[in-house]
């Protein structure tokens, strides 16, 4: 039968059957499985922590019975075993309130990664060869036993020291007392996209270091400069379930919504007004809006500290009247008075900033003219405004930290002794701009400790790996820094016994301590006896209700604490007392930008991506092929340009290009983006990688290589948007530009000369 | 009565942040196609986040919208399916019946929300990622469509546990994996027979619209705009 008439004959045949199932129900179509005899499977819900940034939401995984591989006593063999299934969002947890990011979903795939070590690896070839053997846990562990001996025999215990990521937990808090304790040398967290601008402005403005906990869900109307709050930044689960509630939460009220930034984001994409600013001058667009409220007497002129940190506010600052504004921000004054007026009118308001307005030489002026604005607006700390998430455990008995960059230059100085150096997450080797030579510094140790689970750009330097449990097998913690108007301990102990021969670090390094000639004393024997001592200064019932329920947090609810009591700073990270002035940082100084402009004419704009952030998630395969929220590519990097920009560069979707800073260069293929300021190239970080897995390796380009050393004045944080680039056209498309919505959607004007 | 599953999507409290998107590949064991096949526009995603660019610099605005299955009740795909592979269950939903599918991929061309994917490759996962499979939903095979199914897996087992209990399921008993894992809590399941259900309420809503209403596809599918 050739094709056309089977699918004749099926047709007719289709046609008759379908007549005939018309009406009687023993006629309709039949389903392979009834109703009867459908069995669901059974599942058990655990609750877990989320590990993967510093919102520390909690987990609600789903956990079934499952076949695996296994191998004892030298056998290989199948048994069945609880393993995790998915992951969601735990409902009652404060911070993320059931939902849960596409990053999070996808951390389970850290647990069933095919390339995830799976016993202690020593070297064997040449430093950052690869080559690697397998050695049991106790020959590791008097390795590292002896070297950390012979450096105390030596007296040279300032040898030590641990780079790590930057989360906030106790686990963080072990490590750093580790080295602290056995007389090591500062530790090192490192974060692209740290937030130390942000904690110090608010520090002078509102006497605590602290990230800030937006209350959206009663907030009338709110105006964010640059920060990616429902996307990549603070707590976006959080406030994202805050931002619903602002706009549909309350019948009759919607809350107005502003969003202030040189590059459209998730976050921006949902407001009323997105206002396009010349990057680096928000600050002076917060403070011409404050110059209109006071001049038109729009709100009582009550400023906090706003008087002695900013330049002019008590005489109405005059610098910043709007016309003059619209000179250096590109917003036009009507505009921007009718802004202020908005934001006047539908109190409470609030005033939010991030990202890369805080990331110019000039950021630390930025932070404070919007957190002068938020005291004009009087919602500091009161409902509908800035929050500061009481802290369950005081974090300020950490040892203070040094930065990735001051690490590098006394390493290489000399200052630094190199002895052992311990790798705790962050891959600094990637995440660190050239110029810093982090690789250089970090060879200089004799000896490398890597507690990852993956061979990534950094620990493919090590000498020793023992790789650590999942988090989904082991305990867990983290201590939110924001995301909650109540003060929350996220724990939880295992949902799964682990896979493979893996050891819990935060025991591993316990075990080290006790181990060594001269001990390092701890007051705990394991981890979870160092959670659990935290969790009782809360009440005698509180460790069996925190592993019950994901973590620790007074039983009102977030509703409670907010419309109830206002929340307050008790119990916060760290109180500053005022400082009497921001000296340089109380007025605007135009951004200060590395490379001369005449070579290299744009601006280039890092951001972290939705899917990687800073690049320590493009090893799972879900988020290589999530397409991005506003170019829709998969498995790709990109260039994005404003398309006034790509027309006179002689570029269009796909073509490659070059950028290149004065530290380098890297290639990638075109987007243009109607969303972005002609003046500035953005490109998304968390791809380029050389050496981590599969999934990421010799994909894509990764521009903080070619960022310039920055930093932001007044503080010690990196400047990461202050690079200056030129762009060159390359050739046509190579293809590596892989976009989902060439397939085709319903889009009202369809991508033109779309690569597939 | 019988069930008739809708879903009301408030584009104002959507953020574009994709976590249904991964939510749905975690639930439904959708394959990774990798950069090869995704390249050739054979990655699949049975719930995708549309986004809309609207104006110039610096006077921009992007738009979202969730688009997945519209689980119509006049559905176009289900007439041209040779093999009713393609075919309307008791509770109204586009059921897709993989042993029964030939992979004609008529269904695909008369869908006008594109919602229908192919599977040009047979899925494999590298273990131990295959431990992560749920194991309510099964795994296509070359050859067949895949779609949105409203996450029937969860439907049916809501269904069986009212059984047991001697009544129907109650409204919000039934989170779809997109409607679950949504921050902003943007999709809202139901049944929209039951007229005090959230689903029946927002579906009345006048900011409400369905998705190419003109093609008289009939949806149950709400869209609320925002402004």
């Amino acid at each position: 039968m050739d094709r056309r008439s089977f699918i004749k004959l099926t047709a007719i045949t289709g046609t008759s059957a379908a007549l005939a199932s018309c009406g009687s129900p023993e006629n309709t179509v039949i389903r392979f499985v009834p109703d009867d005899e459908m069995a669901p499977g059974l599942a058990e819900w655990k609750p877990s922590v989320c590990p993967l940034c510093n919102s520390g939401c909690g987990l609600n995984v789903r956990v079934m019975q499952a076949d695996v591989e296994t191998t004892r006593d030298g056998t290989r063999g199948v048994v069945q075993r609880a393993v995790a299934k998915k992951l969601e969002g735990l409902p009652t947890h404060p911070v993320n309130q059931g939902g849960l990011c596409a990053r999070g979903q996808a951390a389970i795939q850290l647990t069933y990664h095919p390339d995830r070590l799976a016993q202690p690896l020593k070297r064997s070839g040449q430093r950052g060869e690869g080559k690697f053997e397998p050695m049991t846990w106790e020959a590791a562990v008097a390795e590292l036993v002896g070297k950390l001996d012979a450096l105390a025999a030596a007296g040279n215990q300032k040898g030590l020291t641990i780079i790590g990521d930057g989360r906030r937990s106790q686990r963080a808090s072990l490590f750093d007392q580790f080295v602290a304790k056995f007389g090591g040398t500062l530790s090192v967290r490192h974060e692209v996209f740290g937030d130390a601008v942000l904690r110090r402005a608010n520090g002078m403005s509102f006497g605590v270091e602290q990230l800030p906990t937006y209350d959206l869900k009663h907030t009338r109307s709110a105006i964010n400069f640059g920060g990616d709050i429902l996307g990549t930044w603070n707590s976006p689960v959080a406030h994202a379930n805050a931002y619903g509630a602002m706009r549909r939460g309350r019948p009759g009220v919607r809350g107005a919504y502003f969003h202030v930034e040189s590059r459209v984001t998730t976050s921006g994409a949902g407001a009323d007004e997105w206002v396009g600013i010349t990057p680096g001058t928000e600050g002076v667009l917060a403070l011409a809006i404050a110059h209109v409220m006071l001049e038109e007497k729009l709100l009582p002129a009550v400023s906090g500290r706003a008087t002695a940190l900013i330049d002019g506010w008590a005489s109405g600052l005059a610098d910043y009247e709007p016309a003059r504004a619209e000179k250096i921000t590109g917003v036009g004054a009507a505009r921007i008075a009718h802004i202020a007026r908005q934001l006047a009118e539908q109190s409470p308001s609030v005033a939010l900033v991030g990202g890369p307005a805080l990331a110019y030489s000039n950021g630390l002026f930025t932070a404070l003219a919007v957190n002068a604005l938020n005291q004009l607006f009087g919602t500091v700390q009161k409902p509908g405004g800035i929050a500061f998430t009481p802290q369950g455990v005081t974090a300020d008995s950490r040892p203070s930290r040094s930065t990735l960059a001051a690490f590098a230059s006394a390493v290489a100085g000399g200052t630094q002794p190199a002895g052992v150096l311990l790798l705790d997450g962050g891959n600094p080797v990637f995440a660190s701009s050239k110029a810093w030579r982090v690789r250089e510094a970090i060879e200089k140790f004799p000896y490398i400790v890597s507690f990852g689970s993956f061979i990534d750009e950094t620990s493919a330097l090590a000498d020793l790996i023992l790789p650590d449990h999942s988090f989904l097998e082991s305990w867990v913690d983290a201590l939110p820094e924001s995301g909650s108007l109540v003060p929350v301990v996220s724990v939880a102990g295992p949902v799964m016994k682990p896979l493979f021969d893996t050891r819990a670090s935060e025991d591993v390094l316990l075990d080290v301590a006790r181990t060594l000639a001269k001990p390092v004393d701890f007051p705990w024997r394991t981890f979870d006896e160092m959670l659990k001592a935290t969790i009782d200064l809360h009440g005698e019932d509180a460790w069996s209700t925190a592993q019950s329920h994901g973590g620790w947090w007074p039983e009102t609810s977030q509703g409670e604490a907010a419309s109830g009591q206002p929340p307050t700073a008790r119990g916060a990270a760290s109180v500053t007392p005022p400082s009497p002035s921001a000296g340089d940082a109380g007025r605007f100084i135009d951004p200060v930008l590395a490379g001369d402009a005449d070579v290299y004419p744009y601006q280039l704009l890092p951001y972290p991506s939705l899917q990687f952030l800073d690049g320590s998630l493009a090893h799972l395969p879900w988020l290589q092929e999530l397409p991005d929220p506003i170019t829709s590519a998969m498995w790709s990097s990109w260039v994005e340009i404003n398309p006034t920009t790509a027309e006179s560069l002689g570029v269009s979707l796909g073509d490659v290009v070059e950028v290149a800073s004065s530290l380098g260069a890297v290639r990638a293929p075109v987007f243009v983006n109607p969303g972005l300021s002609p003046t500035v190239i953005a490109m998304p970080v968390g791809q380029g990688h050389t050496n981590y897995t599969r999934y990421a390796s010799g994909r894509g380009q990764n521009p903080i290589e070619i960022l310039a050393p920055a930093t932001v004045a007044g503080t010690d944080a990196f400047a990461w948007a202050a690079t200056r680039v030129k762009v060159t056209r390359v050739s046509d498309p190579d293809g590596s530009l892989i976009l989902f919505s060439a397939r085709g959607e319903l889009r009202e004007r369809p991508y033109e000369g779309v690569t597939r | 009565m019988a069930y008739r599953w809708g879903m009301a999507v408030d584009l104002d409290r959507c953020t574009g942040c994709q976590a249904c998107v991964t939510a749905c590949r975690s639930e439904n064991n959708i394959p990774t196609a990798g950069e090869q096949q995704a390249s050739r526009g054979r990655a699949i995603h049975w719930i995708r986040v549309e986004r809309y660019f609207e104006g110039e610099f610096p006077n921009v605005r992007v738009k979202y919208r969730p688009v997945l299955c519209q689980q119509c009740d006049a559905a176009p795909c289900e007439p041209v399916c040779p093999t009713y592979a393609s075919s309307h269950n008791e509770d109204g939903l586009n059921a897709q019946i993989y042993n029964r599918c030939i992979g004609t991929r008529y269904c695909a061309n008369a869908c006008p929300y594109n919602t229908r994917f192919f599977d040009f490759f047979n899925p494999s996962w590298e273990k131990p990622l295959h431990l992560q499979l749920n194991p309510d939903v099964s795994v296509r095979e070359v050859g067949v469509m895949e779609k949105c199914t409203f996450c029937v897996q969860r439907i049916n087992a809501a269904k069986v546990t009212a059984r047991g209990e001697d009544r129907t399921v109650k409204d919000g008993e039934i989170q779809p994996a997109c409607a679950q894992s949504c921050p902003s809590k943007a999709i809202v399941f139901g049944d929209l027979n039951d007229p005090d259900s959230e689903v029946s309420r927002l579906a009345e809503s006048p900011r409400g619209h369905k998705l190419l209403d003109d093609l008289g596809t009939r949806p149950k599918i709400t869209y609320l705009e925002g402004r």
